[in-house]
């Protein structure tokens, strides 16, 4: 279920995030129009996928989290298939399918059938599906379930790959923090189906208005030299960033006091606190 | 020096035409026909459409053979007209009906692919329009295609109906039959493989219907003499009383020796298709492919 989900999907590479359950896979079947909203409207690339269904989905491309690619076929027929249903004629579908094939790594193996394939292969497969017809959109749900982690390592850079290369817009639903922050442009953070957060992650993370100053020494010493300066851990310190002089205060005391100077540089959110943060607000909220 | 370059030829921006819903249904209706015959796959699977056409032509071929070779007042009754051939296919069509809609169906829920399909410009209305036209297509050619040849091959040798009229009768009823069988059988053998993803259920199921149908009507008719309309229940005996009224002519003996009521044969048919249809349609529309 779903609540409170108002959201814009930007350029590049959108990661909704959330824990199993949050309401990822039903947000994306109701951008395919698949359920229906009981209120609000649902517009994707300018159209209701409710009413106006399959013009919007001949432009958007879906990788299920489950495994969905008939066995007993090529990974070749199984692409050239998908691409043609979604209106490329025959002898283009073959092609592109070819194409899309290579693009993901499985050219040499296209003529394969798809049960022979390992997961990792299959995932590429179902990748390839996804976008052999060129679409605007590409929503992708799970898609490093059950690889390894050099399988997950390749199936993050195929994805950043089309989203900031091949020029279509990437929805990638995961539960996973890290695989998220390494791809995504901005985030949609689901929590018990209300949208807990959302933007560009550049933006989440905040432009910073503390300085994280590591040194070779004890932070102590510097952290009293430093006003407002607060301790974190074994020679490492945050200190306000009141202006921009600051930068050369912080330099010049760790010279004075003989320290030697490790990590310099304006503290950002990461993804996890940014989660947890939302998180908490949302569990505090009436 | 040469003016010679190499070109990136890996994925590109797709520029062509793209072909609209219509395209997708068309698609996956001829995608489901090569599937249902067993076209572009492993050997194994082409077996039973082909017996079963061999089964289906073969009679027909054999007739107009003996039609050429032996001379006519030897034949007799041996030689059945286009409206009897039937009832020497009635079999191996049920059969072919039985296997081919749980091919069509029963795979794509069992590898999630509707999923997929869903996901694309079709809709569950245009799927399992796909669905049905392509098992309608390929019934067809076994109940269209026979009595054809042997019209065609009755009527090269002078010995099919008299005249350009009675020809063109026959081929009307022909044509009428065939597609009204292609419509009942498709109806028919599609509810089973909506209701499971396992093939070979769905096929058993099939064959059960068609035997189990025609055993209890016969008890029911002529065991217990509950009355002749119970013959119109058994689904192996309703296609032949079809074909033998769009053709004109009267059906099987009934335990009253008085015909079944023509009204009441086409009736049956269209009420046992008709509700066929709904069940089928009706899980299809409620079949769960996302959360």
């Amino acid at each position: 279920m779903l609540n409170r989900a108002t959201f814009r999907v930007g350029r590049g590479v959108t990661g909704l995030l959330g824990p199993n359950g949050a309401g990822k896979t039903t947000l994306l079947g109701l951008l395919l129009g698949l359920h229906r909203s009981d209120a609000g409207t649902v517009r994707v690339l300018g159209g209701d996928p409710w009413t106006n269904g399959p013009d919007v989905r001949a432009r958007i491309g879906y990788a299920p989290e489950y495994d969905a690619l008939p066995p007993d076929v090529t990974a070749a027929d199984v692409v050239r298939h998908i691409a043609e249903l979604h209106g490329l004629p025959r002898r283009e579908a073959t092609g592109r399918a070819s194409d899309t094939l290579w693009e993901v790594g499985l050219g040499e193996e296209r003529f394969r059938l798809v049960g022979t394939m390992s997961t990792g292969q299959r995932q590429r497969v179902k990748l390839a599906q996804a976008i052999v017809h060129d679409p605007a959109l590409v929503l992708l749900d799970e898609p490093t379930n059950g690889l390894d982690p050099a399988q997950r390592e390749g199936m993050l850079e195929l994805i950043r790959h089309v989203g900031n290369e091949l020029g279509m817009d990437v929805i990638l639903s995961s539960h996973l923090l890290e695989e998220v922050e390494r791809v995504s442009d901005s985030v949609i953070i689901l929590d018990g189906g209300v949208i807990a957060v959302g933007g560009s992650l550049e933006e989440l993370r905040g432009g910073g208005d503390e300085l994280v100053v590591e040194v070779d020494g004890p932070a102590d010493v510097l952290a009293a030299s430093l006003p407002g300066a607060q301790v974190i851990g074994p020679g490492r310190l945050l200190v306000p960033l009141t202006d921009e002089h600051v930068y050369d205060v912080v330099r010049d005391t760790v010279a004075d006091l003989g320290l030697g100077l490790r990590r310099l540089q304006l503290r950002t959110a990461t993804l996890e606190e940014i989660y947890l943060d939302a998180s908490d607000r949302l569990r505090a909220a009436p | 020096m040469t003016d010679a370059r190499i070109l990136g030829t890996g994925y590109r921006t797709y520029t062509g035409p793209r072909l609209g819903p219509r395209h997708a249904t068309w698609t996956l209706a001829r995608h489901t026909f090569e599937r249902v015959m067993g076209l572009r796959r492993p050997a194994r699977y082409k077996v039973l459409p082909i017996l079963t056409l061999v089964i289906a032509y073969l009679p027909a071929v054999a007739f107009i053979g003996a039609i050429a070779l032996l001379p006519t007042r030897r034949l007799g009754d041996f030689v059945p007209d286009v409206a009897r051939y039937y009832s020497f296919v009635t079999a191996a069509l049920w059969l072919f009906a039985a296997l081919a809609a749980p091919e069509a169906l029963c795979p794509d829920k069992r590898s999630h692919v509707l999923g997929l399909y869903l996901a694309s410009p079709l809709t569950r209305v245009s799927y399992l329009a796909a669905k049905a036209g392509a098992v309608a297509t390929a019934v067809a050619l076994v109940t269209l295609g026979p009595p054809l040849v042997l019209l065609a091959g009755e009527s090269l040798q002078n010995a099919g109906p008299r005249g350009v009229g009675g020809f063109m009768s026959t081929l009307g009823h022909a044509l009428g039959a065939g597609v009204a069988l292609a419509f009942m059988f498709t109806a028919i053998s599609l509810v089973i493989p909506s209701l499971t993803d396992r093939r070979g259920f769905a096929a058993a199921g099939n064959v059960l219907v068609l035997l189990g149908s025609a055993a209890v009507s016969n008890i029911l008719a002529f065991g217990l003499r509950f009355g002749d309309g119970w013959l119109l229940v058994g689904l192996a005996r309703l296609p032949y009383e079809l074909t033998t009224r769009i053709f004109g002519r009267t059906g099987l003996p009934t335990p009253s020796r008085t015909p079944l009521p023509t009204a009441g044969v086409y009736l049956a048919a269209t009420a046992v298709t008709a509700v066929a249809a709904v069940v089928t349609w009706w899980r299809v529309t409620r079949v769960v492919v996302t959360r």
